[in-house]
């Protein structure tokens, strides 16, 4: 990746504070003093319960006899019994891949969107760009949990006003909460609470090129089209990976969605995400050991994921700083 | 792949380069492309005028009338959801602005605080420490929550507003936008004149270096906003008062009754539609300061 | 900038104001103010009738904080009991729960604050429940759900149907149903609510948990169950039976609509259907279950719960003072049918208690007396310390078979559960045959 630097000063650029005063004080204290506040709560929320979720990923319970009555429970080291469970649970695989199916309807398509919006707001010859940008990321405001009721009622045929108007016409659309479109149906929630934000992100980088550059292109004889693919979209790579690479995550966390609308269907299982199932080994199963286990491999597969996408980060954002 | 690095103009609301642009170089309307962004207003706005829709109309009426027919019972439905045990709906929307807004007002402090250091500052292990905090973008709070509960109950903090507020303080991502922000908007030579006056560290970043970082905050500040507000699962499992539900878990809680009593939809309809018109506003009111520039942002600096 | 900041500074202020406040709310009191009693519970309205007590015991004071049914609360006690703090003092418990609760040390014993003076104002299968046939007491009952079959008796009489009694003649009515049209059912089998299908195979003459000595069997995959799921498969792959799940805004519809005909439910069913489909009151009405052998007339339960004191609770003696009089006091079970809505479990204040038929089912003068009979032929059933995870299993593998929609899918998850449990319970370490 080469970067080339435009002969300008950029105020942004400073350099970071000199470490003329060398004193102790002023060089460590000072900074981690001021960082203090938020180290100590890294540590306590978020630290600690990933090392405290390793302690009881080794745990498990052992019930004697009938199981019944104080002291019949007790806790036993299980060694990485866990993490064999949950490695050679079919489920687990199961829903791995049904995220990824999800991933890959979800994450095209909303980038791709979210693109298409961005680009067409900052198209000179668009109207109503303000409402249109407003609604479009109106969604974003709107929890999961709630937006996922509001869709199961669009979702149920008897509930919902287009299987009225397919009725009327005459069409026999099958239930998008049947197997094989419960995936699609998940992924439009997110698709619904997601683009909006995508968008803005897109098009504040979008905001910040300089129109000068586009109208040399326009002299140049440049279409509104092709200026959008061979100039915008390219000055903009870096937004659209990081929007990929936040997506990807929030993919693999899927849980909400999948969760709300799970009493409507026959098509989703306890176990249809990872992260479900996780809450149902804790919750529904009160087996917080293995869930643990599941967790920590979940937060591995995640930390793959976190090395790639610091490499992005590092290079891209603090190269000149490292 | 080149990236070219290209001066900005950091400091332009969206709004203002919106202005600028359309002033000078009107152009003429495209429909197509305008169709297609109203298109795209439609389906995100369709939902939302099915709650309003849904919200008009008494229990029976939801299921028996056409899901998009207007009625007349919205006012009666407001009066219900109020009366319901003591407007109990209430408390819950006072319970949901304070772990919402005060725990953004306090993630975006520290945010702040930690990204300005982060980003202006030249120690040992900083590095370390910017990495490890980032680590923390890609934790599920799903996974957090329960041995975050295990560990509040350990200081007797369960089922306590604190529980709900204390562990979303704590941003990942905040900080690395606050860094972004910093490096992009906070002079350097800024910083060392006040020092140079005998200005605390605290003073400069309180007075000089929290105005310089304005807009850029709020974002962090409605970003924590929401990501406070659409956790469900942290409150859900560290609260056993239905006095102190946020609005979600309260409404969901009405959802759920269990078998043997009914799911009041239209108090849930109702309370959706009356819990997203807060947001919306405050939406509308700082959207111009939005200002995600989460990659752009970092090639500026 | 800086405005906002002091804005900021007054906003926070205000919530640690709110914060202290909140936090109080929740202290178990002191030793010389009432004692306070903090009471888990989803029942609807229950937070009345404790204020009949709160106003005539002013050293007991008690607070309702209102759950979601049933499970969530469940979840939430236990991962307290394992955190060790944080439990309140009473929680309504499902009768399925208890074991489980029992096994993780959550339930108090009261038989030593005398709890067991009430044994003779509850039927002994009740009273099985809350002791599991030990000499400890660990709830006090509050209410039961012998499972009826409503119908929408208008409908009925335009097709001239009769109302079946044998699941026979049930298959029968449904074909009739679903001929006169394709978008009417009898009824729906449910993935979701593995209580229902629990009541049925209860009533067909399954217990798919045993003690023997001291070991645990499970008998899920016996006669009774696969009979039942057979049955239910059979309808399902026939299509003279809907397939979606119970309580959904879809299934809603249906019983206000006319397109769901029947719902086989539970006594506490009028509660249910005039919140959801209050335009068609005064049109259902109910009668015993289908039966599976006219001679020995048979039911299950669905639902039903109790009142239990957790261990955890600095209060014991007088939560059990408050549960007893919630549970068997005439003024109390009074309110609880009022407001609450319920099906009392101490059988001789019931009949006190229910002299007029539900509103719902005005239509009906001998609503209650039809339930009595019913109630009298609940069969016996024992629960398991992990019917959590056996209906979980419930859950996924019914939900595989009812889209699947054949007979021998239905067959198979019988099994699935069967396998489930039984693995669950070996893993955790219990002596199971």
């Amino acid at each position: 990746m080469t970067v080339t630097e435009a002969p300008v000063a950029i105020r942004g650029s400073n350099p970071p504070v000199r470490r003329g005063r060398g004193t102790f004080r002023s060089r460590v204290l000072v900074p981690y003093a001021m960082l203090a506040p938020g180290i100590i709560l890294f540590v306590a929320f978020m630290a600690a319960p990933i090392v405290y979720t390793l302690f009881l990923s080794f745990q498990k319970t052992k019930v004697s006899g009938l199981g019944l009555g104080s002291g019949a429970r007790s806790t036993v080291f299980a060694g990485i019994d866990n993490y064999v469970t949950t490695l050679t649970n079919t489920e687990f695989g199961a829903s791995v891949g049904r995220v990824l199916v999800y991933g890959f309807i979800l994450i095209p398509l909303m980038l791709g969107l979210a693109l298409l919006f961005a680009l067409l707001l900052d198209s000179r010859r668009t109207r109503a760009a303000g409402f249109s940008r407003t609604a479009i990321f109106l969604p974003y405001a709107v929890p999961a949990v709630i937006s996922s009721l509001l869709w199961g009622f669009l979702y149920l045929p008897a509930v919902s006003p287009f299987y009225f108007v397919f009725d009327k016409l005459g069409w026999d659309v099958p239930s998008l909460l049947s197997s094989g479109g419960v995936t699609f149906a998940i992924a439009n929630i997110a698709l619904w609470g997601g683009v909006g934000f995508n968008m803005i992100v897109m098009y504040t980088s979008l905001k910040s090129v300089p129109s000068d550059i586009y109208e040399a292109a326009k002299l140049d004889g440049a279409s509104e089209i092709q200026i959008a693919l061979r100039i915008k979209i390219p000055i903009i790579a870096p937004a659209i990976v990081m929007t990929a690479l936040f997506s990807m995550v929030a993919t693999l966390q899927v849980f909400a969605e999948p969760t709300t609308l799970r009493p409507l269907t026959n098509s989703l299982s306890t176990s249809w995400s990872p992260l479900m199932l996780v809450y149902r080994d804790a919750f529904t199963r009160d087996d917080i050991y293995s869930a643990a286990a599941t967790s920590i491999v979940i937060a591995l597969v995640t930390f793959a994921f976190s090395f790639l996408f610091l490499r992005v980060v590092q290079k891209r954002a603090f190269g000149q700083e490292d | 792949m080149t990236t070219t690095l290209v001066p900005t103009r950091p400091d332009r609301s969206l709004r203002k380069a919106e202005r600028a642009s359309a002033r000078t170089f009107r152009q003429k309307a495209s429909p197509v492309s305008t169709g297609i962004l109203i298109i795209g207003a439609i389906y995100c706005l369709f939902p939302v005028f099915w709650v309003l829709m849904a919200s008009s109309k008494d229990s029976s009426e939801l299921f028996s009338t056409f899901t998009l027919m207007p009625s007349t019972h919205l006012w009666d439905n407001i009066v219900e959801l109020s009366q319901y045990r003591d407007g109990l709906f209430w408390r819950w929307v006072l319970n949901t602005a304070i772990y919402a807004g005060v725990g953004a007002l306090a993630s975006t402090w520290i945010s702040a605080i930690s990204g300005y250091v982060l980003a202006k500052f030249e120690f040992p292990g900083k590095k370390v420490v910017f990495s490890i905090l980032l680590m923390g973008v890609l934790v599920p709070g799903v996974i957090l929550a329960i041995p975050q509960y295990f560990l509040l109950a350990e200081v007797g903090l369960t089922n306590t507003m604190w529980s709900v507020l204390l562990p979303q303080i704590i941003s990942p991502y905040g900080i690395y936008l606050a860094r972004i922000y910093a490096a992009a908007s906070v002079p350097t030579e800024v910083i060392e004149a006040s020092r140079t006056e005998g200005a605390g560290e605290l003073y400069i970043f309180n007075r000089i270096v929290l105005p310089m970082m304005g807009p850029g905050l709020v974002t962090i500040f409605l970003f924590q906003f929401v990501a406070v507000w659409n956790n469900f699962m942290l409150p859900y499992i560290m609260l056993g008062d239905d006095q102190l539900f946020p609005v979600t878990v309260g409404l969901s809680g009405l959802l759920n009754q269990g078998a043997s009593a009914p799911s009041m939809y239209t108090l849930v309809i109702t309370g959706a539609l009356l819990s997203i018109i807060p947001l919306i506003i405050l939406f509308l009111v700082l959207q111009r300061y939005w200002k995600v520039d989460l990659a752009a942002g970092a090639v500026k600096a | 900038m800086r405005t906002s900041i002091r804005v900021g500074a007054v906003a926070m202020a205000t919530a640690a104001a709110l914060l202290m406040s909140g936090c109080s709310a929740n202290t178990g009191g002191g030793d010389d103010g009432p004692v306070k009693l903090n009471y888990w519970a989803w029942a609807p309205n229950l937070e009345k009738v404790v204020d009949l007590w709160n106003a005539e015991n002013p050293d007991i004071q008690v607070t309702v904080q209102k759950q979601d049914g049933g499970d969530p609360a469940i979840t939430k006690l236990l991962t307290a009991i394992k955190a060790g703090s944080g439990a309140p003092d009473l929680i309504q418990a499902e009768y399925q729960k208890i074991p489980t609760l029992v096994s993780s040390d959550a339930l108090a014993d009261l038989s030593e604050y005398g709890a067991g003076d009430i044994e003779d104002s509850f039927a002994d299968g009740v009273w099985d429940s809350v002791t599991l046939g030990s000499d400890a007491i660990y709830a006090i009952p509050q209410d039961s759900g012998p499972m009826m079959f409503f119908y929408r008796a208008d409908i009925f009489e335009q097709l001239g149907l009769t109302v079946p009694t044998t699941w026979d003649e049930y298959a029968e009515v449904a074909r009739a149903v679903h001929a006169a049209d394709p978008a009417k059912y009898l009824g729906t089998f449910s993935s979701n609510d593995a209580g229902w299908f629990t009541g049925m195979a209860q009533q067909a003459g399954a217990s798919w948990w045993g003690i023997d000595g001291e070991a645990w069997s499970v008998d899920i995959a016996e006669t009774p169950t696969e009979t039942v799921a057979g049955y239910w498969g059979g309808l399902v792959e026939e299509g003279v039976i809907d397939n979606k799940p119970m309580y959904t805004p879809e299934w809603n519809a249906g019983l206000n609509n006319g397109e769901q005909v029947g719902w086989l439910s539970a006594v506490w069913a009028p509660g249910v259907l005039g919140g959801n489909a209050a335009d068609t009151a005064g049109l259902w009405k109910a009668a015993p279950m289908p039966q599976w052998d006219v001679d020995a007339p048979a039911t299950g339960n669905w639902g039903g719960s109790s009142t239990a004191v957790t261990t955890q609770s600095e209060h014991q003696e007088a939560a059990t003072k408050f549960a007893t009089w919630l549970n068997t006091d005439a003024e109390a079970v009074q309110a609880l049918v009022n407001t609450s809505g319920i099906y009392p479990a101490d059988a001789a204040q019931a009949e006190a208690a229910l002299t007029a038929p539900p509103e719902f089912f005005s239509n009906q003068p001998d609503f209650y007396e039809v339930a009595a009979k019913v109630a009298d032929t609940v069969s016996p059933f024992t629960y398991g310390p992990n019917v959590n995870v056996a209906y979980s299993a419930y859950n996924d593998e019914f939900a595989k078979a009812a889209d699947a929609k054949t007979q021998s899918a239905f067959l198979e998850a019988v099994a699935a559960m069967q396998k489930i449990t039984t693995d669950d319970m070996k893993k955790s370490g219990f002596t199971v045959e």
